[in-house]
């Protein structure tokens, strides 16, 4: 029985972490999603500021994003598309973090 | 005799033993319809779990909690005994050096006894043996000492132990101190803490089993005195007197055993045989003998011996304690019960208190061989030396001797188990049940239990006896199924499994590389985009980066560079977390298993 103990403590500690590559890539698709729809809403809360030849502009830098993200701005529908963009990039890049780290523990083994 | 108690297939069971194991497993068989015939060497049932009479006065062979975390065990102790038991609060303290410290050791208490200087020096030594333990845990010194710090150890557990093992502490093996706390398995820590279990509940749980206890208004002779009588009523026998001396085999298993009774000897022949005799003397009672190894397995398992002095004092009151442990070297007792504070039913004579002093020694050795009179007056002497009675108070004593009390679990004894559990595993109509029947550390309850299962057995269940889970400790909380089990046990070791730091750092930097190469391309591609001012930034953190192809390229080497080093860092630190936290439930829960360590003496 104390053998059978150990050999599970021992099971516990020498297993690698596998990852779901899927479900790491949607994890981090939804939190890069919603980075971009809250900090989108969150200029647009706090306003923006008047230029001196009188334009009203919101979020000058974060609008840069739209020469990634097409048709992208900073509104409240901007904020859904950035938040597909956001998700679609950080599901791609999840999925490629937990494939080629799964391969990678592959190849160690 | 020959062929009586048989049921109408000629089946026949024969149980050795009339303690809570063999009088469980006849209860049992005949709540099935199947007679059996208990055989008990002594003139009285309860094993060591008797209560003795003496002038009206009841004493246990040290006192008997009941409790259980074993449903089955629980339900057959309520039907048998019912309005009989008392719930009792348990109240009991450790004497050292002419101070009382409650036990489980309380804090403040033990801190007010042992004065701020000794305190202080405990707390010192703890963190000394935390900082530097003894690489190797060879002997229960080095293993309490690891834990809890070697003042402590000396204070509260080194001459105790002693007491009762009668070695020294150095020469104790440490995975005894070990087996004592083996209801902790890392993943049942795990599985207990992530369920919840490790809270309050949990702790209340353990808090009551530790602090409250059924205790049958006459001891627990009352309940197995009854269980012999419902058994009897049932058509089966129990015959005391009757010692077992000789087990016959033949090809397909145990044939007969022979009997000495009234002086005479008888032969009972049996189709199913359960054993709860010391597993030792079972062996080597066998007819023909067993082979050479078998022999040695068994002449290598050890007990220990126990010799209570039950006296009768003059006195109304003594003590609140249930029983107090004596650490004091000073003195030979080693634990001293207060009957009447078990159960008022115990003393026929409110104005006087039985008290029950126990001696821990070795059959034959010189404690042992001391007449009853002089034993009683030495209980006296010393309880007058303990300032807890006054030797002239004491009216009367009786001392019961009580051979093999406690299986040894020394270096020896699991492997020589393992050869002895082989050869019975031929023996198909012959079960080994109990405490000293399976050489196991078992209270009443595992002892029960494996009779339970036994009887089961007689009638085709296939349970494996020797598999019973006496790490199904009361201190752990849940018993799920064998499949729900495995199953947890692979979601606990993904979940704890390590992460690749080397695997991950490589992965996330590959890919936030390609990332910033392809932004960078992506950008030189829409000419004149205002990002490019912006995007140059990167270039201080990134060395050799700036928006060109040339400088992408730098960058995504250099961005390689910073994520794999922070992304290992993160690993590492996940795993080192992971491990903290397991390392924390485990000494926990070991924390939790010691602390009522010395109660399992
Ligand atoms: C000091 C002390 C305190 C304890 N406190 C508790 C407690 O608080 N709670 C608790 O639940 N448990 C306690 N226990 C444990 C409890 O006593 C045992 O678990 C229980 O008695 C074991 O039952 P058993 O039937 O397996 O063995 P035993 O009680 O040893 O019974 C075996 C029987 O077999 C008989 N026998 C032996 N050889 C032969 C033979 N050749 N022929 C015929 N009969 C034979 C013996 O006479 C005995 O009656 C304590 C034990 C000790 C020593």
């Amino acid at each position: 029985m104390a053998a059978n103990q150990i050999n599970d403590e021992e099971k516990l500690f020498s297993g690698i972490l596998r990852l779901n590559a899927k479900v790491f890539g949607l994890v981090l698709g939804i939190v890069l999603g919603l980075l971009v729809f809250v900090a989108t809403n969150w200029l647009l809360l706090k306003g923006g500021h008047r230029t001196p030849d009188g334009r009203y502009v919101v979020g000058p830098h974060l609008q840069l994003l739209s020469q990634f993200f097409i048709g992208y701005r900073v509104s409240f529908w901007g904020s859904i598309i950035g938040f597909f963009y956001g998700f679609a990039l950080g599901t791609l890049s999840g999925s490629a973090i937990g494939w080629i780290y799964n391969k990678i523990v592959d190849w160690r083994k | 005799m020959n062929n009586a108690n048989c049921d109408p297939h000629g089946r026949r069971v024969i149980i050795v033993g009339g303690g809570p194991a063999g009088l469980t497993a006849g209860y049992r068989l005949a709540q099935m319809g199947l007679p059996s015939v208990i055989l008990e060497k002594d003139q009285i049932v309860g094993g060591i779990s008797r209560t003795v009479s003496y002038k009206g006065f009841h004493f246990d062979i040290g006192g008997h909690r009941f409790f259980t975390k074993i449903k089955a065990v629980d339900d057959m102790w309520k039907e048998v005994l019912n309005d009989d038991f008392l719930r009792r609060k348990r109240l009991s303290r450790i004497y050292y050096r002419r101070k009382f410290f409650y036990y489980p050791l309380r804090p403040f208490n033990a801190f007010a006894g042992l004065g701020l200087w000794e305190s202080t020096m405990i707390l010192a030594s703890y963190l000394y043996a935390r900082l530097f333990p003894h690489r190797q845990e060879e002997t229960f010194e080095q293993w309490v000492s690891n834990r809890f710090g070697r003042r402590l150890f000396q204070t509260f557990f080194k001459t105790y132990s002693e007491k009762v093992w009668g070695m020294s502490c150095s020469e104790i093996r440490a995975e005894w101190a070990a087996q004592r706390i083996k209801g902790l398995s890392l993943l049942s820590a795990l599985r207990n803490a992530l369920a919840g279990q490790n809270g309050a509940n949990k702790k209340r749980v353990i808090k009551t089993l530790i602090d409250e206890f059924d205790y049958p208004r006459l001891g627990p002779g009352m309940m197995w005195r009854e269980v012999a009588a419902r058994i009897e009523q049932s058509g089966s026998r129990v015959l005391l007197g009757a010692e077992v001396e000789g087990i016959m085999r033949a090809e397909n298993g145990v044939e007969a055993v022979t009997i000495s009774r009234n002086g005479e000897r008888e032969v009972l022949h049996g189709s199913d045989f359960i054993s709860s005799m010391p597993l030792k003397e079972l062996l080597l009672k066998f007819e023909p003998p067993v082979p050479d190894q078998v022999k040695t397995a068994a002449h290598n398992l050890k007990y220990r011996d126990f010799l209570t002095v039950a006296v009768i004092v003059d006195k109304s009151r003594l003590f609140p304690d249930n029983w107090i442990y004596i650490h004091d070297p000073a003195v030979r007792v080693g634990r001293i019960q207060n009957f009447k504070n078990w159960s008022p039913f115990m003393v026929p004579d409110q104005s006087k208190t039985c008290l029950g002093l126990e001696y821990f020694c070795f059959e034959g050795d010189d404690l042992w061989r001391q007449p009853d009179r002089q034993l009683i007056q030495m209980a006296a002497e010393e309880l007058e030396m303990l300032q807890l009675a006054e030797r002239s108070s004491v009216e009367d004593g009786h001392v019961v001797r009580m051979p093999k009390a406690y299986p040894v679990y020394d270096s020896e004894y699991n492997d020589s188990l393992r050869i002895i559990e082989d050869f019975l595993r031929g023996i198909p109509n012959l079960q080994v049940v109990g405490r000293n029947g399976m050489h196991k550390y078992n209270n009443q309850d595992h002892s029960m239990l494996t009779a339970m299962l036994a009887a089961e057995n007689v009638v085709g269940a296939a349970h494996d006896l020797w598999r019973v889970n006496e790490e199904q400790h009361y201190h752990e909380e849940v018993t799920i199924a064998p499949e729900q089990q495995r199953l947890l046990k692979e979601k606990l070791r993904a979940a704890f499994a390590r992460m690749d730091s080397f695997a991950f750092a490589t992965a996330t930097g590959l890919v936030c590389s390609m990332l910033l190469l392809l932004a960078t391309l992506f950008v030189l591609l829409r000419q004149d985009s205002p990002l490019v001012p912006y995007m140059g930034l990167l270039g201080q953190y990134f060395i050799g980066y700036s928006v060109t192809p040339g400088g992408a390229l730098l960058g995504a080497v250099s961005c390689f560079t910073w994520v794999f080093l922070l992304s290992w860092l993160f690993a590492y630190l996940r795993n080192f977390m992971i491990g903290f936290f397991i390392y924390r439930i485990k000494r926990k829960m070991e924390l939790l298993t010691f602390k009522d360590f010395l109660d399992h003496f």
